[in-house]
């Protein structure tokens, strides 16, 4: 799914997916990144999926759409989305940039991200049904 | 071939080909430090008692005097030899460093340099006085040093010296924006006093590094004690409202005074999208409803 | 120590310390030219090793030119050998001949291109020169002799100096410049004149232009302009991430509480995206700013089609492509100040600046 070094991993836990990103991605990534997660989606019939951004030091208008995009994407395929581990210095500077993220569902970090999906989706990482 | 001189960076180099005059100078210091080695004991003497008639750094005791004094004088002179920049820089900051803590002023610092540079000076006219030409030329040699020694140190001093303040000022406005933990994944934030900007800026550090911290859920921002904002002070903190819900948190406001609620107003917040509660005791209340639910809705209002 | 006996016919050998000082000059050089990085060092090795051998018998100001010389030559040397090489690859055995010592040539090259150089000054400004390098005489008395002071007289000296490094390039080169701004672009920058490259939008040349490009890293190397600056050329989504990264890096130098970096480095990547998206190639210029306080400037230029509505641009919402529409708005309001200039049909220079401290 990726070549070269891991720059993210795609990992399926019951009805949820849990999307890491590693490390800073470029633009393109970012869109491979989209590509691959949305068409994990759609062929895992997930309820939920969880995209961690705790390794991002940057997250400016394109990668803030391009997750607005993944969630609504997902949406549409049944699945509800969580961004966990958006840093605090980080969590200002979009706000400042003036993006909206209002449709995007957010949470402290990986734990919380599945205790939103347990409570909102029925979705757990408890063996898929 | 016709040589294309140059007056760049190698001509920077090459600088150390002599004037005339220069030369002579230059090579006059060899002599002028060990003179100033020579005479180390009595010189460093003569400088402290100088220091006490002045009444300068009184805060240090006198066994601090003397090592203090000691260090600077040798620093002095090796940077007299040597009239390396860096040295000199490095030992202004090394300086500064030591003295500010104790409380020693800048007037004092720059004082006791200059002090030193008389001492120095007189001790060179006693022992050049009867050849007037030489005098001339070994003060020619020396006070341009030690005025660059005297400048150095005093920039030094004031610049060292503006940033421990501003340490001291940083972490007196963490204290300002106390952030507390009053129940599991609860902060309040009593916000006391006028909020200006730098101040808000500190409010978003500690809130938001406060959430990851503390895991928070819900935040309880109190200003019921400010008693008004500008617009951007206004602004910073619904930015820093809705940057908490990035990070997952609500946050609830209690207090909002008439003033505020219509600045917030006319730089076009929308009221009923933030979650405001007229006291603390009710924002609490409010606050632990929502905990007995589960996370965070994008409106940031308590779960149905 | 003081330097003040050493005896003068010491100065006609360069010192280690003069030739260590033209190791940026020659891998600048080298590296424009020779894209592998290991045959790069062996070159900049080969070149440096060439002018020790020979700096007994260059003249002292020379040193820089004929190390500039050198370095192309053993370039060129190399590209030849290369060209060879492939001719003769069929060839199991290696005819390469051992390496022909070609200093003469290059002395005689060199030695061409100056006086090439020296015809394209004025007869007054090649006088004056010669005058002062040649016959040794000083500034005080060729102002008098020209009516004028002493300090003119050492500007002057110092125009001439910097056309004559430029019109010795361009002998060397053996061409002409391709446009009427190249000579003034070149000439401020020789000058170290940082000003006047400003005026004449230097920047932005040499962006436009091959030959000024590449004329111009040698002749950087010896104005103080923009040493301090850090330079990221930007052509691809992998640039924008460079970009942003190392203006963080200069911004945490600097000082910035994390927050700001953070606006800084998101910042950067709004406006270096825009060069990706929209223009052929640019550049981000990090700048570390002193005066009237500290704090960070970063230029990003591009050569490419221009913004035609630059005020519609900075208002929210406005999106020829899906991405234009927050990009600058956000930007700016990440930053203190921040300015655009665009040229429609050349390319678009965004200006923002943070200092330390405000807001
Ligand atoms: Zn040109």
């Amino acid at each position: 799914m990726t070549s070269g070094p891991r720059l993210f991993s795609i990992l399926r836990q019951g009805s949820i997916l849990i999307a890491s990103i590693h490390t800073a991605l470029d633009d393109s990534q970012l869109e491979r990144f989209r590509e691959d997660l949305i068409d994990r989606i759609g062929r895992d019939r997930a309820k939920g999926v969880i995209i961690d951004v705790a390794a991002l030091d940057v997250v400016d208008s394109f990668a803030t759409r391009t997750l607005r995009g993944i969630a609504e994407m997902a949406r549409l395929r049944g699945a509800q989305t969580v961004v966990v581990g958006i840093q605090p210095d980080v969590a200002f500077v979009i706000v400042q940039l003036g993006m909206d993220t209002g449709s995007l569902v957010t949470a402290l970090d990986l734990e919380e991200g599945l205790t939103h999906l347990a409570a909102t989706a029925g979705a757990s990482i408890g063996p898929a049904r | 071939m016709t040589g294309t001189h140059d007056e760049g960076p190698r001509g920077v180099a090459r600088s150390e080909a002599p004037r005339p005059l220069d030369g002579d100078e230059e090579a006059l210091l060899p002599e002028l430090v060990a003179h100033l080695r020579e005479h180390r004991t009595k010189l460093r003497q003569e400088w402290v008692s100088r220091i006490r008639e002045e009444n300068l750094l009184q805060a240090m005791t006198s066994q601090e005097m003397s090592a203090e004094t000691t260090s600077v004088y040798d620093n002095y002179v090796e940077v007299l030899e040597t009239g390396s920049v860096a040295a000199l820089q490095q030992y202004a900051r090394d300086l500064s460093e030591r003295i500010i803590p104790r409380g020693v002023e800048t007037h004092e610092v720059v004082g006791i340099v200059l002090l030193l540079r008389d001492v120095l000076a007189r001790s060179l006219f006693e022992k050049y006085q009867r050849d007037f030409g030489m005098l001339n030329r070994v003060l020619d040699a020396y006070e341009p040093a030690a005025n660059r020694i005297a400048n150095t140190v005093a920039v030094s001093f004031v610049d060292e010296r503006e940033r421990v303040i501003r340490q001291q000022q940083d972490s007196i406005r963490e204290l300002s924006t106390p952030v507390l933990p009053v129940r599991e994944r609860l902060l309040i934030l009593p916000i006391i006093g006028v909020l200006d900007r730098e101040r808000a800026r500190q409010l978003t550090v500690q809130l938001l590094g406060g959430i990851r911290t503390h895991r928070a859920k819900v935040v309880v921002i109190d200003i019921t004690g400010v008693p008004g904002m500008d617009e951007t002070v206004a602004n910073h903190l619904v930015q820093t409202v809705d940057a908490s819900r990035l990070m997952g948190a609500s946050v609830i406001i209690t207090g909002l005074s008439p003033d505020i609620a219509q600045t917030l107003v006319t730089i076009g917040v929308d009221l009923s999208k933030m979650a405001t509660i007229g006291d603390l005791q009710g924002g609490l209340e409010e606050a632990e409803r929502m905990l007995g639910y589960a996370p965070s809705r994008p409106d940031g209002a308590p779960m149905p | 120590m003081a330097a003040a006996g050493r005896a003068d016919s010491s100065r006609d050998r360069p010192s280690p310390a003069e030739i260590t000082a033209l190791i940026p000059l020659v891998r600048r050089i080298v590296a424009s030219r020779v894209p592998d990085r290991a045959t790069a060092d062996d070159l900049v090795q080969e070149t440096l090793t060439r002018v020790l051998a020979a700096s007994g018998r260059v003249e002292p100001g020379m040193l820089e030119p004929y190390a500039i010389v050198t370095a192309r030559n053993v370039v060129a040397s190399l590209w030849r050998d290369q060209d060879r090489q492939r001719r003769n690859q069929h060839r199991v055995v290696d005819l390469r001949p051992p390496e022909a010592p070609d200093e003469d040539v290059l002395v005689q090259e060199d030695r061409q291109a100056v006086a090439e150089a020296l015809t394209r000054l004025t007869d007054r400004e090649r006088a004056t020169l010669l005058a002062h390098e040649v016959s040794g005489q000083d500034t005080r008395s060729l102002a008098a002799e020209l009516g004028s002071t002493a300090g003119a007289v050492a500007a002057q000296l110092n125009r001439t100096r910097a056309r004559l490094r430029v019109e010795y390039l361009l002998a060397v080169e053996r061409t002409e410049p391709p446009t009427d701004r190249c000579r003034p672009v070149l000439l401020a920058i020789s000058g170290g004149d940082r000003r006047r490259q400003r005026e004449v939008d230097a920047a932005r040349h040499l962006l436009e232009c091959d030959l000024c490009a590449r004329l111009s890293e040698p002749l950087m190397g010896r104005g103080r302009a923009r040493e301090a600056d850090v330079r990221v050329p930007v052509q691809s989504d992998a640039d924008v991430v460079a970009a942003r990264s190392a203006a963080r890096e200069v911004a945490s130098g600097v000082g910035f509480p994390p927050t700001d970096l953070t606006a800084i480095a998101t910042a950067v990547s709004e406006v270096t995206r825009n060069i990706v998206k929209f223009a052929d190639a640019g550049e981000v210029v990090i700048e570390v700013l002193e005066e009237p306080r500290r704090g960070i400037r970063i230029v990003a230029r591009d050569v490419g089609p221009g913004i035609p509505d630059v005020d519609r641009a900075l208002r929210d919402g406005y999106s020829t492509y899906d991405g234009l529409g927050l990009g600058l708005p956000g930007a700016r309001r990440l930053m203190d100040e921040f300015a655009i200039v665009s040229e429609v049909g050349r390319g678009t220079t965004v200006t923002m600046t943070k200092w330390v401290g405000e807001r």
